[in-house]
């Protein structure tokens, strides 16, 4: 990855000029400002010979990736081109049926209901499973009275309950959110749970040295040290939370983008049914970033 | 290394000015601590059996000692942390039953909660204590001066080296200005050299502390180097077998403590006495 004969010779110029000079007062900084200017000369040298070692790379990761994109896509045209528009479908198809889809096809309407079903769905998921999480991971009571339940319902695929859920609440908007909390919910308190039962047995012990309160520890140990695995259980979420989206929305057949993917399936218009798709990718990728970040400004001592 | 060096002189150079807080209950005999035919077990065995020691208000006292020999069960009973299961530890006459607030410990593994800033972490003991917030500006600040952390107050933990995580851990050892200073192998999980940068800054510190401090080891020539009086502990079963004045007057150095005369005497008397263990241990693996 690393091109030896372009690295070596351009940065290495100041550097060498500078070297003589700065071994003779034994690069101790205290030799006379003649000294600290070389020894900052090599210092800045070999920074910048970094940075643009740094900037290569990336010049050539960002190369690998256009590249594999382009051929992707290519392929995708290529094979499009070549098969029944039933089966499959060229790009350029379906970014004209998604142009369709946005302008005729009510797809911002549908991008809209699904949005705010999911997040109304992945909000109360994630903290109904943060709060038990918790409490099952802090207090062993809880574990033995409702551990067994969570591990049951946790090993069962949440699918199989979709079809109660309906008998019990209908094919409304409840029933749409109760999907998506529950598969969300799952991953989240195994996650949690896990994470405080995992806290530093250190930093316990100087909690009890501190004499912390109940409240106290909760504080300023508990909640802190669980965040981390709070936000990977919210980062899994989102991809369980879209899961539960889909089948609620094909299930329930009652708006939002799910249902437009069921309705361009069963018509067979191929083309509409991928730009669904990548719609539905492209809002997977965006939520999972808005994680991310959210994360890092939560928790930024968490890797 | 740059670091230390400037923290070493903040260290000094504060010299002059009076400890964090310390002034006050320790100088009344407050920092005093018994143990009386104390025992403990656990399930592979006895940890310590019939430990009894008293350690006078300001002393700095080392207990040193092979790994087993359960000076860090010792220290945690007198922290509150752990419970004899027979016979009792008193801090200033009081049975210990609990962590108590007049003393304070300094953890092996520093015990810092890696959320919070080296400022909030050293403020933890006096916000939980609901001290004034004047005051625990001013607590912190100095205790922070004190150890050579001043500067450092907006940093978080995974941003220290190890040498500057266990001056944070003392130094909100400090700010709670306690009685008693327990320390359960504080400069073991850092390097050789570093080890001797913290010895020196602790020796330096040590005339403006009032504080009884015990200090755990393994390392001979740490306990030697540090306290005005070295207990030597045995394993199975856990006990105090030697107690040891050392003659060398404070303040000291470590250079000093290296070079006087009576150095290599008591480092041979305390191997003598330790040795046996050592080499029963050496053969076990």
């Amino acid at each position: 990855m690393i091109d030896p004969a372009s690295t070596t010779p351009a940065p290495l110029g100041p550097a060498a000029g500078a070297r003589p000079a700065g071994t003779g007062p034994g690069g101790t900084g205290a030799g006379g400002p003649g000294a600290a200017g070389t020894r900052e000369q090599i210092d800045a040298a070999i920074a910048e010979r970094r940075r643009r070692r740094e900037r290569r790379e990336r010049r050539v990761y960002r190369a690998i990736r256009i590249g594999s994109l382009v051929v992707v896509l290519a392929a995708w045209q290529w094979y499009g081109m070549h098969s029944i528009s039933i089966i499959f479908d060229p790009i350029t198809t379906v970014l004209a049926a998604l142009g369709h889809l946005w302008t005729q096809g009510g797809l911002p309407g549908a991008i809209w209901y699904s949005l705010w079903t999911f997040v109304l769905g992945y909000l109360s998921g994630l903290i109904a499973g943060v709060v038990i999480g918790m409490c099952v991971g802090a207090y062993q009571k809880a574990e033995a009275a409702v551990g067994l339940y969570l591990q049951a319902l946790y090993a069962t695929p949440m699918v199989a309950v979709v079809p109660l859920l309906s008998i019990w609440f209908g094919f409304g908007v409840l029933t749409q959110e109760l999907i998506i909390a529950l598969f969300v919910l799952f991953p989240s308190v195994v996650t949690v749970s896990y994470g405080v039962r995992n806290l530093d047995a250190d930093l316990l012990e100087v909690a009890r040295s501190l004499r912390m309160s109940r409240m106290n520890l909760w504080r300023h140990v508990l909640i802190p040290g669980t965040v981390p695995y709070i936000a990977a259980g919210a980062a899994q979420g989102v991809a369980m939370g879209l899961v539960g989206m889909f089948i609620a929305e094909i299930f329930t057949q009652l708006s939002g983008l799910g249902n437009l993917l069921q309705t361009a399936a069963q018509t067979y218009h191929t083309d509409q049914a991928l730009a669904v798709i990548v719609v539905i990718m492209t809002l997977g990728v965006l939520l999972r970033a808005l994680i991310t970040v959210v994360q890092r400004k939560v928790a930024p001592w968490a890797k | 290394m740059a670091e230390q060096a400037g923290a070493r002189a903040g260290v000094t150079a504060a010299g002059s000015e009076p400890a964090a807080g310390a002034a006050g209950p320790a100088a009344a005999g407050g920092g005093r601590i018994e143990c009386e035919s104390v025992y403990k077990w656990f399930p592979g065995g006895i940890v310590l059996e019939d430990v009894s020691l008293a350690v006078d208000s300001g002393q700095f006292v080392c207990i040193v000692g092979p790994s087993g020999c359960g000076k860090t069960t010792l220290l945690r009973m007198m922290a509150g942390l752990a419970e004899p299961d027979h016979g009792r530890v008193t801090i200033g006459g009081s049975t210990v039953t609990g962590p108590d607030p007049r003393v304070a410990v300094v953890f092996q593994h520093f015990g810092l909660f890696p959320w919070k800033s080296v400022y909030r972490n050293v403020a933890l003991p006096l916000q939980l204590a609901k001290v004034a917030r004047d005051e625990l500006d001013s607590r912190v600040t100095e205790a922070l001066r004190a150890v050579g952390l001043a500067g450092h107050e907006r940093k978080f933990p995974a941003q220290l080296s190890g040498g500057m995580k266990q001056r944070a851990g003392l130094a909100r050892a400090l700010a709670a200005a306690p009685d008693v200073l327990l320390m359960d192998e504080p400069f073991a999980a850092v390097d050789a050299q570093v080890r001797e940068v913290l010895q020196e800054d602790l020796l330096a510190l040590r005339d403006r502390l009032r504080q009884t401090i015990v200090f755990i080891t393994h390392s001979i020539d740490e306990a030697i180097t540090l306290g005005d009086r070295i207990l030597v502990m045995d394993a199975r079963p856990g006990r105090v077998v030697r107690d040891i004045t050392v003659p060398i007057e404070q303040p000291r150095t470590i250079s000093q403590v290296r070079h006087h005369p009576a150095y290599a005497g008591l480092r041979d008397e305390i191997w003598g006495q330790l040795r046996q263990s050592a080499i029963d241990r050496a053969g076990d693996q």
